[in-house]
């Protein structure tokens, strides 16, 4: 089944020769526009936010962004895509959802289909055996009885939900290859508070049917996480940029900054180094398998004005001269 | 007579929705049933590191959650129907693991 070609340098609005810093900042204006916990229209923004994610998630990646540009490289806006030679829509690359007699569609997780056939994670599961075993036993043969398959798929959770707990409606669609006979199911999900990325919600008895009685298989949701435009995520502690005027760096400050909770104050102390990190004490994710709660790291990126007025080129002289300071000598 | 063509045919079916609790703690005995692995390789693989009971005590026995089910099929699928022996299974598991570790460190420091 052919998928819709995605174009996610206009999704994030930026020219195909954008550099990885320019496309980091148009994601971050983009996310902090339509992040669902701000925007006013949220059911509109939602899926807004989601696509943008979804584009910043390849091209934000130089190995999805070269993998992308080449995929790409015949498609034109209007046109229907066909991905080059090469990229086999069959099992081992793209398709991923091929499971021997049916193809899987699913709706809801927050990635497109194109997405899903051509960068998702991997480590989905396709029972290679199924169609052999179906060829060389027949469907239902007295005394051969098999699990059904697996599946899996990625599902997009951003930090909030990660951190409130949710509940997600997917569909579900299979199509049988033979009659092209489709039938979709709606599966409600809870999203535990405390999820972390990459942990598996099971959701049994949604995979593929048995073969001879046997029972059904489950389908599997892997967590990702949406990228967030202030922080990171590593384990259950966040990490955010702080940006500082060097007299700021070099005097101390005291800045207030949003958590996902809260605002805190955060000290900087005299003296503060670019890349110094700076501990929140709980102000991270919770880990709801092992109870463990994250913190903050403020991370201190000491940014220097691009232009100075004549006053201050004086200032920053006579600084030069007084000060005995070398980085390259300490 | 020609068997009518329905390759475009759609049909559409609205199931109850399911809603599943992720926290559930299930005994070997469930898992073994559930994820259709014999009781006596599930103990192989906990020997092997491969499987992890979410908790273990002398009273009350093992418990396992959702990702040792999720574990257990990954383990039958490689055992099954890619032909791997134990070894094999362990050097997967592990490189699967890692890789997984090494994607999510570089999608942390692209997004520096």
């Amino acid at each position: 089944m052919p998928v819709e070609f995605k174009d996610y340098y206009k999704i994030l609005n930026v020219p195909r020769e954008a550099s990885d810093e320019d496309i980091k900042k148009a994601f971050r204006k983009l996310a902090r526009q339509y992040h669902p916990d701000v925007a006013k229209d949220k059911k509109a923004a939602e899926e807004k936010f989601k696509e943008i994610n979804e584009a910043y998630e390849v091209l934000g990646d130089p190995e999805n962004r070269k993998k992308y540009d080449e995929l790409g490289s015949q498609w034109r806006d209007g046109t229907g895509f066909q991905p080059p030679p090469g990229w086999q829509q069959g099992r081992g690359q793209g398709a991923p959802f091929s499971e021997g007699s049916f193809e899987f569609r699913f709706g809801g997780t927050g990635f497109s289909d194109f997405f899903e056939q051509f960068f998702s994670r991997g480590g989905r599961f396709d029972d290679f055996s199924d169609l052999g075993d179906r060829q060389k036993y027949g469907d239902g043969q007295a005394g051969f009885a098999r699990r059904g398959s697996d599946l899996e798929s990625d599902i997009l959770v951003t930090l909030e939900e990660a951190s409130k707990g949710s509940v997600r409606v997917l569909t579900l669609q299979r199509t049988n290859r033979k009659t092209g006979q489709a039938r979709t199911q709606t599966i409600k999900v809870k999203i535990p508070s405390g999820v972390i990325d990459g942990q598996i919600i099971r959701v049994p008895g949604m995979g593929n049917e048995g073969i001879g009685g046997g029972s059904t298989g489950d389908l599997y949701l892997r967590i990702r996480f949406a990228a967030h435009p202030d922080f990171r995520v590593r384990g259950a502690d966040l990490y955010y940029n702080l940006d500082l005027a060097p007299w700021e760096a070099v005097l101390g400050t005291r800045i207030v900054i949003s958590t996902l909770q809260d605002r805190v104050a955060v000290k900087i102390p005299p003296g503060a180094n670019n890349g110094q990190q700076l501990r929140v004490r709980g102000r991270g994710l919770v880990n709801g398998q092992s109870g463990e709660k994250g913190d903050l790291f403020v991370v201190l990126n000491v940014v220097v004005p691009e232009r100075v007025t004549e006053q201050e080129r004086e200032l920053w002289n006579s600084l030069s001269r007084l000060s005995d300071f070398n980085p390259r000598n300490s | 007579m020609k068997e009518p063509r329905n390759s475009d045919q759609e049909s559409t079916q609205e199931l109850q929705p399911v809603e599943h609790s992720t926290r559930a703690a299930y005994t070997i005995e469930a898992v073994a049933d559930l994820a259709q692995v014999p009781r006596r390789l599930i103990v192989l693989y906990c020997k092997h590191g491969l499987v992890v009971p979410a908790s273990k005590s002398p009273e009350s026995g093992w418990y396992f959650d959702d990702r040792a089910i999720h574990a257990l099929r990954r383990i039958e699928n490689l055992r099954n129907a890619c032909g791997m022996n134990l070894t094999g299974i362990k050097l997967m598991m592990h490189l699967m693991k890692e890789v997984e570790r090494l994607r999510e460190e570089v999608r942390f420091f692209h997004r520096q």
